[in-house]
């Protein structure tokens, strides 16, 4: 019996010595200054817990590709520009502002009145620390999009500020639009803060982030643009999709997303919950490797996108969730032209591969990640194309090696790539960056996404051209005969563009998600 | 015995060089470029190559090397190649709860494991015996992934007892422990059985019941402590994999620990994470080896460590 006792007294020994580490523990989270909350569900009717799927990466508004990480920045910093529940441009902290014909001048004339968290003022000069710290910090990965181009940046007055750009870069806007304003005091003496515990203008501020656990952020009660919110917002990263349906179940959370497409029916019947649905910018298609046989022949391609179902996919695949892909953007993307669908038909596609050499079909590999909605997709289109005599072998692979397979080859000769399952979104207000990656002669990989190696010069100049002006008429010209083109060309099989859905309790009003996916929950009410 | 303790503690440290040696080697060769996943999809070669320098991706291997052993040497574990943020930052906030999650599981499973096991042996091919022996099987052939949701199902959606989870007070962890240490409970109900049923044939216990011993303190004090040899083996070696292993349950219950750490951290090809979170867990496991070797003293003085 002595040694069972002992057995036990060790264990419990050693259990109880880590209960008390972790006491010590619990101040080592990021915490802000006037932190004194914990973790937990919200207690009290004026607060609100948020699931969401994914951890929060960087909380470092000039250093975030993440779209969760982006949501809660949103909510504590704000950009000369930002985005409205459609994704276009919005004056924010800019009261007005102005872009010179040549696409090289950007002018803005600021809001007054408007102070940071830390009680600092926002002005021309907080601006340009902000604007200066993206272009001259090298460890800033925004850097090398948009502010790189920036030569010069001008204060015109207290509220005024002009940047001048080296040479025209359409996506600039945008880039304005993403780009939050940090506490100028912040960038001057606490830069190793700033993806810790970040300071802004926004509605609300910092309070704590706890890695893996949980990020908690509270009114601002001096914020510029008054109005009455929820007192406390928890995010918390949930994975695993049942947990996180459970936890909206169980109202441990109020807000969930995004919800799986499997729970929406079971969710949608209970009279606590509610669930939204949103377009997307989330476009889904093969690519196709056009640089090589049999994929170099438009027939051979045009042939694969008759063959494919594109309603049955989003029936199959997206549990009817979605939209089929009728451009080579999504609708929600600015400029949008829907173009004349492939329809489904079986019989042109057998004859369009007959006409192209390949009566009795062909083998060939799709690549896609291990993801079980990748493989689902990848599933679909073996079945479609099986129905031509196209035999698909399906090759799956972990992202980094699959990321290392594509753009690891250095000229469209060192690539193995013949069809690749995969998705693409880029902010509603920047067709740029759904086209140019994608569809430009310059993006072949490793230097862009240009993964079907689609080549036509008269798509690289209305691409360069739409890139160097402001006019946007001429811009929506071009690109709409741009969507006409590279569509005809059928590089990729298009299939459909996501809709992405988000669950919230039914005492919780004001909660929008954009179509990039990210979550707004600052005019967020709860009865 | 501290003799002993003081020279496997000296015999780790070359052990735990090759080991970082092993796994800067793999996470470097398998494939998969960081600088690739941290830029994006929508990355141009030029922001790849950016982030590559800045990450220190583009010196030489042997030389990352030699700077990620200097650093560690002064205790330093290097920066997040995702979160920008100091590992042994992330590592503050998730080793703790990872730890205790273990312990309480390892805990509850060696009590109950050892209970089922005990009771079992004694009733043997009786109701008793099956019961506990179906108990077990079902501890380890359930997924914990599986085991994991349902228990959320039943306790926190239906009955509201235990959060769903993330980290909020000593309830978060009953139920991750519960599915953690379900396969751990099984495991060493059976060993007890086993070892108890082979003990109990001894001829030791045969002249104690002889001797007119209570049946208490047969099964007690002579044959359970016997059998704990063998239960201690099993139950140290799964309780270093458990250290390791709790990545499901961490995710199903979004619990911030270690498991979900590194799991991300893969998946981003966060090295200096991986490097520090392999090295730990290492670490961690011959500890735990060392500390079974100990106990086996405890339990049975004539094991002697030094020889």
């Amino acid at each position: 019996m002595n040694y069972v006792k002992k057995l036990v007294f060790v264990i419990l020994c050693t259990f109880l010595l880590a209960a008390c580490a972790e006491k010590d523990n619990s101040n080592a989270s990021n915490t802000g200054d006037k932190s004194t909350t914990e973790s937990g569900a919200a207690s009290s009717k004026n607060e609100l817990v948020i699931a969401v799927n994914e951890n929060f990466i960087s909380m470092d508004p000039h250093n975030t590709g993440d779209t969760n990480s982006n949501s809660v920045q949103e909510t504590m910093l704000e950009g000369l520009l930002g985005f409205d529940a459609d994704g276009q441009i919005i004056k924010v902290l800019a009261d007005d502002y102005s872009i010179s014909e040549d696409a090289l001048v950007y002018t803005f004339k600021l809001k007054e009145g408007v102070t940071f968290h830390d009680g600092e003022p926002f002005n021309a000069e907080a601006v340009k620390a902000n604007i200066e710290r993206i272009m001259n910090d090298e460890s800033l990965r925004l850097y090398s999009r948009g502010f790189s181009l920036i030569s010069n940046v001008e204060i015109l007055g207290d509220y005024e500020i002009k940047v001048t750009l080296k040479e025209p870069y359409g996506p600039m806007i945008t880039r304005f639009g993403v780009a939050k304003m940090i506490s100028p005091k912040m960038i001057k003496d606490n830069l190793a803060d700033i993806p810790k515990k970040p300071v802004g203008t926004g509605p609300y501020k910092f309070v704590e982030w706890v890695q893996g656990d949980h990020l908690t952020i509270e009114n601002f009660d001096g914020y510029w643009g008054g109005g009455e919110r929820v007192s406390k917002i928890t995010y918390k990263p949930v994975p695993e999709n049942g947990s996180r349906v459970a936890m909206l179940k169980a109202g441990d959370a109020q807000v969930i997303y995004p919800v799986p497409s499997q729970n929406i029916d079971e969710l949608s019947k209970s009279k606590d919950v509610e669930v939204n649905k949103v377009p997307s910018t989330i476009a889904h298609y093969v690519s196709l490797n056009t640089y090589k046989k049999p994929l170099n022949d438009i027939k051979v391609r045009q042939a694969f996108n008759y063959a494919v179902d594109k309603d049955a996919y989003i029936k199959v695949v997206n549990a009817g969730l979605g939209l089929p892909l009728d451009s080579i953007i999504p609708s929600k993307t600015v400029y949008y032209k829907q173009q004349k669908m492939y329809e489904h038909n079986i019989e042109k596609a057998k004859e369009l591969l007959a006409e192209a050499g390949y009566p009795d079909g062909f083998d060939i590999e799709i690549w896609g990640n291990t993801n079980s909605d990748t493989m689902k997709g990848m599933q679909f289109i073996q079945q479609q194309l099986g129905q031509i005599g196209v035999k698909v072998e399906i090759k799956s692979m972990e992202e980094g090696t699959l990321s290392d397979e594509i753009y690891g080859a250095q000229t469209p000769d060192d690539a193995k790539l013949q069809m690749w399952y995969v998705s693409w979104s880029a902010y509603a207000s920047d067709i740029t960056n759904a086209t140019k990656p994608l569809f430009h002669s310059v993006s072949f990989p490793p230097n862009g996404a240009n993964t079907a190696y689609y080549n036509n010069t008269e798509a690289d100049q209305l691409m360069d051209e739409a890139n160097s002006i402001s006019d946007v008429d001429r811009q929506a010209e071009l690109y709409e005969k741009l969507q006409e083109i590279v569509y005809q060309d059928t590089p990729w099989i298009f299939l459909g563009v996501d809709e992405v859905v988000y669950g919230v309790r039914s005492n919780v009003s004001g909660v929008l998600v954009n179509p990039t996916g990210g979550l707004d929950v600052k005019n967020a009410k709860v009865e | 015995m501290w003799k002993y303790v003081a020279r496997r503690t000296v015999e780790m440290i070359p052990i735990l060089i090759v080991i970082s040696v092993l796994t800067f080697l793999f996470i470097h060769f398998i494939p998969g470029d960081p600088a690739r996943l941290v830029a994006g999809k929508d990355a141009t070669l030029e922001d790849v190559e950016n982030v590559r320098h800045e990450m220190g991706l583009d010196k030489p291997i042997l030389k990352q090397y030699v700077d990620y052993m200097k650093n560690l040497v002064t205790g330093e574990l290097g920066t997040s190649l995702t979160t920008g943020l100091p590992v042994i930052d992330m590592f503050k906030t998730r080793f703790m709860p990872s730890l205790q999650l273990t312990f309480l599981s390892m805990f509850w499973a060696t009590l109950m494991g050892l209970a089922i096991g005990v009771f079992s042996a004694i009733n043997k091919n009786k109701w008793p015996d099956y019961f506990g022996m179906v108990t077990a099987v079902s501890g380890i052939s359930i997924p914990g992934f599986w085991l994991g949701l349902l228990l959320i199902q039943l306790f926190s959606v239906q009955l509201g007892l235990f959060p769903t989870g993330g980290l909020d007070g000593f309830s978060s962890y009953i139920l991750p422990s519960l599915t953690l240490g379900a396969g751990i409970m099984s495991m060493i109900a059976r060993f007890t059985r086993s070892s108890m049923l082979e003990t109990l044939q001894a001829d030791y216990i045969r002249t104690g019941r002889a001797k007119g011993l209570k049946e208490r303190s047969v099964i007690v004090t002579h044959a359970l402590r016997n059998s704990l040899i063998s239960v201690v083996t099993v139950a140290g070696l799964q309780f270093g994999f458990l250290l390791g292993g709790s990545v499901v349950v961490e995710t199903v219950f979004s619990f911030p620990g270690m498991g979900r750490l590194l799991i991300d951290s893969i998946a981003f090809r966060d090295y200096p994470v991986i490097q520090s979170a392999l090295l730990l867990f290492a670490l961690e496991f011959i500890l735990v080896n060392l500390a079974v070797d100990v106990l086996y003293t405890v339990l049975n003085p004539k094991i002697q460590l030094d020889s």
